[in-house]
C-alpha cells in the first residue's frame, strides 16, 4: 500500500514539476523549434518619369546557398524512377543553369569544409532571377537553399542611369536619387511569427503580425524619358565621334523649371553598374563645375542692359587684343571688325568688347547678378555629390580675374547652373528653382512635393529679352548659323569656348566647349545647353550637331509650333 | 414502528410481512435483501441511464471536436497549397511585368524600328487640318536619319536586352507556321487576313473604320 502511494507520490510530484516548475522552460524549447520569425519584405517604391513610365523597379530575386556538410549523394525521383545523383553530378546541373563551372561549386564546398567540418552555409552564386530560380528549384538538390533578396530592375538601362543611381547587392540604395530619396522610396519591412508543424504547413490561427510592412512610396521625375535617351543618344554619338572625355546636354523647361532632360557622357547602367568606370558612375552635369567661356557673355551683357547701360545697338571699339589700365590683358578668339555694336560683340564673341562694356559695373553690382543669377550657390535639386561651382568674393578678385569673368574665366559653374542662368533670361528675368523631382505618392495616394526656394527676379523682363532677342542675332549672323539653325523656327543661342584648368593653376592647351540655346527665340520654352570637354576639333563646330539635334527634337517632343515671324535684323557692326 | 410502511405484494402470498432493511444489515439470500435490491434497482435504473446519456454525448462532442480539427486541418493544407500558388503567380508576374518594360525601352525600340527600316525625320513640319496650311519646313528626303546606326545600340547600354533579338532576326520572323499558331486572328476590317504583311496598301472600301457609338 506504501509502495502504491509512494509510487504515485514520485509521478504527482514530477508531473507538478513538468506542468507547473519548469512550464514556460519548456514552452520556449517548443515554440522555438515550431514557431518561425518570418521577415515580410515591403517592396521598394518605383521611380517613374514625367509620364508614369517605370524607370527602376523593385524585384526579388534570390541567393542560392547551400549546406556544405550535407552535400551528398542524395536520391531523386521515387518509386521505379529513383536514381541516385551524386555531389558531382548536382554541381554540374547547378552550374549549367546559373553559368558557373561546376570546379566553382565543388570548390567552394570543400573549402567551406576545411574551414569549418560542419559547415552549414555557403553561398553558391548571388542575385539569381526568377527563371534560374525556378530551374534551380526543380532540381530538387536537398543540399540547396533559397533567400529572397529585395533588388531592383531598371527596365531602361542607362537611361537617365546617371540621375537614378543604383543599389547594392543587398537592396540599398548606393548613390543618385536612389540614395537621395531614400525616406521616400524606402519601405519597411514587416515581421509575422508563425507555428509550423513537421511538415512545414503553418498551423492555422498561429500566425501573429507583430510589424506590419509598410510598402515605398512612388517616386515621380520631372525627366522625360524619351527625350533622356535621344539626348544620350546624340550626345554619345558625337562624343564618340570627337574623342571627347565627357559630354552634358541638358534640357530645362523655361516656364517651370523643370529638368526634362539631363544626359550625361559617358552614363551607367545600374543593372551592370561596373561596366562604367567609378568616376563616371554620377552625374557630371550636377558635380562637375567647368569654367563656362563665353557662354557667360549672355549674363554680362543681361547686367549690362538691365542696369540701362547698353541696348543692342550700343557701340565700342574692340581691338582684338587690349590692355587694361590695371595691367590685365584681354584678347579675342579671332580678329574681327572692331566697331562693333553689343550685338556684335556677342556675335564676335569679342572678350575685349564684352570687358569694355560691362567695366562700368561695380564689382559689388556684378557679384550681386552672378549670385541671383545662381552661380556661387547649388541649385534646388539638391543632386548627390552637387557642386556648388566657383564664385569668389570680389575682394579676392586680382586684376586679371576682374575682366576674365566677364567672359567666363576666372569662375565656375556646373551645366545645371548654366542653364538656369539661362532659364531666368528666357523666362523674362525671373530665374525659378530648378527641379527634378516632381513628387513622391505614399502607397495610401499621399502626395509629397519637394519643398523648394522663391523665384529671385534677376533683371527687367524688357532686359531679358533685349539680350533673348541679341542671342537671336547671334544664331542669324554668327559662323556657326547655319548649323544651328532649324527651318520654320526662330532660335537663340550662345557658344562657348573655355580653356580647362591644368590642376596647376596654370590653363592647359584644352578646352570645354558648350552652346547654349533657347526656343523659340520669340517666347522661350526649353533651354538646351551641350558641353563637350577636349573633343578633337577643340571647337564649337563639335557641339553644333548635337545642340541642332536636340533642339529639334524638343520641338517634336513637345508639339512647338513654327515661329509665325522673322527674325529681327541688329546690326552687327557700325 | 419502521419509517417505511409495509407493502402486501399479492405474489408472496397472503399476510406477509416485510422486514424494511437497509442494505448494511442485508442478509444475502433472504428474500428480504431480494426485495431491498429489488427497491434500489429501480432508484438506479434512472442514474445509469443517465450516465449513459451523458458518456453518449461526451462522445459525440469528442466526435465532433475531432472532426472540425480535421477540418481546420486540412484548410491549413489548402492554405499553403494556395499561398504557394500565389507565390508562383507573383513570380510569373514580376518576370512578365520585367519583360514588358524592357521590350518597352527606347534602345529596344528605336534599335528595332531602324532594323525595319524606319528612319527619324529631323525637320519638323505641322499640317494645320482646318485650311491645310503647312507650318514649318518640311523636307523630302534628306532630313531622315538614322539614330541609332549600325553599332550605335551600344551607346545608350541596356544589359537587360542582352539576349533580346530584334524582330527582324530569323528566328521571329514570321513564316506560314508561326503566322497561324500566331494569337487571336482579329479580322481585318479590310479583309486582308491576320498576320501576313500585306504586299501593296489596301484600298479603303468604306472609309477608316471607326467605333460604332450610341
Amino acid at each position: 500500500m506504501l509502495i502504491v502511494v509512494a509510487f504515485f507520490a514520485v509521478v504527482v510530484v514530477r508531473l507538478i514539476d513538468i506542468q507547473i516548475v519548469r512550464a514556460a522552460e519548456y514552452d520556449a524549447a517548443s515554440a522555438g523549434k515550431m514557431s518561425l520569425p518570418a521577415t515580410v519584405f515591403a517592396p521598394r517604391g518605383d521611380i517613374t518619369d514625367a509620364n508614369g513610365i517605370v524607370l527602376a523597379d523593385a524585384i526579388l530575386k534570390y541567393d542560392v546557398t547551400m549546406s556544405p556538410r550535407n552535400a551528398r549523394e542524395f536520391e531523386r525521383g521515387t518509386g521505379e524512377n529513383m536514381h541516385k545523383v551524386s555531389t558531382e553530378e548536382a554541381a554540374m546541373e547547378i552550374a549549367s543553369i546559373t553559368g558557373q563551372k561546376p570546379e566553382d561549386i565543388l570548390g567552394a564546398i570543400s573549402s567551406s569544409l576545411t574551414a569549418n567540418p560542419n559547415a552549414d552555409f555557403a553561398y553558391v552564386t548571388r542575385g539569381v532571377g526568377v527563371e534560374q530560380f525556378r530551374a534551380l528549384n526543380q532540381l530538387e538538390i536537398p543540399w540547396l537553399y533559397f533567400e529572397q533578396i529585395p533588388s531592383r530592375a531598371y527596365p531602361n538601362g542607362s537611361v537617365a542611369g546617371n540621375l537614378l543611381g543604383y543599389v547594392g547587392s543587398d537592396g540599398t540604395a548606393l548613390a543618385g536619387l536612389e540614395l537621395t530619396q531614400d525616406s521616400c522610396l524606402a519601405g519597411e519591412n514587416g515581421q509575422e511569427t508563425y507555428e509550423r508543424g513537421a511538415d512545414g504547413v503553418r498551423i492555422p490561427g498561429s500566425t501573429v503580425t507583430s510589424v506590419q510592412a509598410k510598402q515605398g512610396s512612388q517616386l515621380r521625375l520631372t525627366i522625360d524619358s524619351d527625350l533622356q535617351w535621344y539626348a544620350q543618344q546624340v550626345l554619345a554619338t558625337q562624343a564618340q565621334a570627337q574623342d571627347a572625355r565627357f559630354g552634358i546636354a541638358v534640357v530645362l523647361e523655361v516656364k517651370t523649371g523643370k529638368l526634362r532632360a539631363v544626359a550625361d557622357y559617358p552614363s551607367v547602367d545600374p543593372n551592370n553598374v561596373d561596366a562604367t568606370p567609378e568616376q563616371y558612375r554620377g552625374s557630371y552635369a550636377f558635380a562637375a563645375p567647368y569654367e563656362p567661356g563665353s557662354t557667360m557673355k549672355s549674363l554680362t551683357a543681361a547686367m549690362v542692359v538691365d542696369t540701362g547701360m547698353a541696348d543692342h545697338a550700343s557701340r565700342v571699339e574692340a581691338p582684338s587684343l587690349m590692355e587694361f589700365a590695371n595691367g590685365a590683358r584681354v584678347k579675342d578668339s579671332s580678329d574681327h571688325d572692331p566697331n562693333l555694336t553689343l550685338q556684335g560683340v556677342l556675335v564676335e564673341s569679342s572678350n575685349v568688347g564684352m570687358s569694355l562694356f560691362g567695366e562700368g559695373l561695380s564689382p559689388d553690382q556684378r557679384f550681386s547678378y552672378m549670385t541671383k543669377f545662381g552661380l556661387g550657390q547649388p541649385t534646388a535639386v539638391g543632386f548627390l555629390g552637387e557642386s556648388a561651382g566657383i564664385l569668389y568674393d570680389p575682394e579676392q578678385w586680382d586684376n586679371q580675374t576682374y575682366y576674365n569673368m566677364f567672359f567666363g574665366q576666372g569662375l565656375a559653374a556646373t551645366a545645371v547652373q548654366m542653364a538656369g542662368a539661362y532659364q531666368a533670361i528666357g523666362n523674362n528675368g525671373i530665374r525659378l528653382p530648378v527641379r527634378l523631382v516632381e513628387e513622391c505618392t505614399s502607397p495610401d495616394g499621399a502626395v509629397t512635393a519637394p519643398s523648394l526656394p522663391e523665384s529671385v527676379r534677376v533683371v527687367s523682363a524688357s532686359a531679358a529679352q533685349e539680350v533673348t532677342g541679341m542671342l537671336e542675332g547671334v544664331v542669324t549672323n554668327g559662323w556657326l548659323g547655319p548649323q544651328l539653325t532649324i527651318p520654320g523656327y526662330r532660335v537663340a543661342a550662345k557658344t562657348g569656348t573655355a580653356e580647362m584648368s591644368a590642376g596647376d593653376g596654370t590653363y592647359s592647351t584644352s578646352f570645354i566647349v558648350s552652346i547654349a540655346g533657347l526656343i523659340p527665340a520669340e517666347d522661350p520654352q526649353y533651354v538646351v545647353l551641350v558641353t563637350l570637354a577636349n573633343p578633337s576639333s577643340n571647337s564649337t563646330a563639335a557641339v553644333a550637331p548635337v545642340i541642332h539635334d536636340l533642339m529639334e527634337q524638343v520641338v517634336k517632343q513637345y508639339r512647338i509650333q513654327p515661329s509665325t515671324s522673322n527674325s529681327p535684323y541688329w546690326p552687327v557692326t557700325y | 414502528m419502521s419509517m417505511v410502511a409495509p407493502v402486501r405484494r399479492p405474489d408472496l402470498g397472503p399476510e406477509r410481512h416485510l422486514v424494511p432493511v437497509t442494505p448494511s444489515t442485508s442478509i444475502p439470500g433472504s428474500i428480504s435483501w431480494l426485495h431491498g435490491v429489488r427497491r434500489t434497482r429501480a432508484r438506479r435504473r434512472p442514474k445509469a441511464f443517465f450516465a449513459l446519456v451523458t458518456a453518449v454525448v461526451m462522445f459525440c462532442v469528442m466526435i465532433a471536436q475531432m472532426l472540425l480539427s480535421v477540418a481546420l486541418e486540412s484548410g491549413a493544407y489548402e492554405i499553403a497549397h494556395l499561398q504557394s500558388a500565389n507565390k508562383e503567380a507573383s513570380r510569373s508576374f514580376q518576370q512578365m511585368t520585367q519583360d514588358i518594360d524592357r521590350l518597352s525601352s527606347p534602345q529596344h525600340l528605336a534599335l528595332n524600328a531602324e532594323a525595319l527600316g524606319m528612319l527619324s525625320n529631323n525637320t519638323p513640319a505641322y499640317l494645320r487640318l482646318s485650311d491645310g496650311a503647312i507650318l514649318g519646313a518640311p523636307s523630302s528626303g534628306d532630313g531622315f536619319t538614322r539614330l541609332v546606326g549600325s553599332d550605335g545600340g551600344t551607346l545608350v547600354p541596356n544589359s537587360l536586352l542582352a539576349n533580346v533579338p530584334l524582330v527582324t532576326s530569323a528566328s521571329l520572323t514570321p513564316t506560314g507556321d508561326a503566322a497561324s499558331h500566331a494569337a487571336p486572328a482579329v479580322a481585318d476590317p479590310n479583309g486582308a487576313p491576320a498576320g501576313l504583311a500585306p504586299a501593296a496598301p489596301v484600298a479603303l472600301a468604306h472609309g477608316l473604320p471607326g467605333l460604332a457609338t450610341h
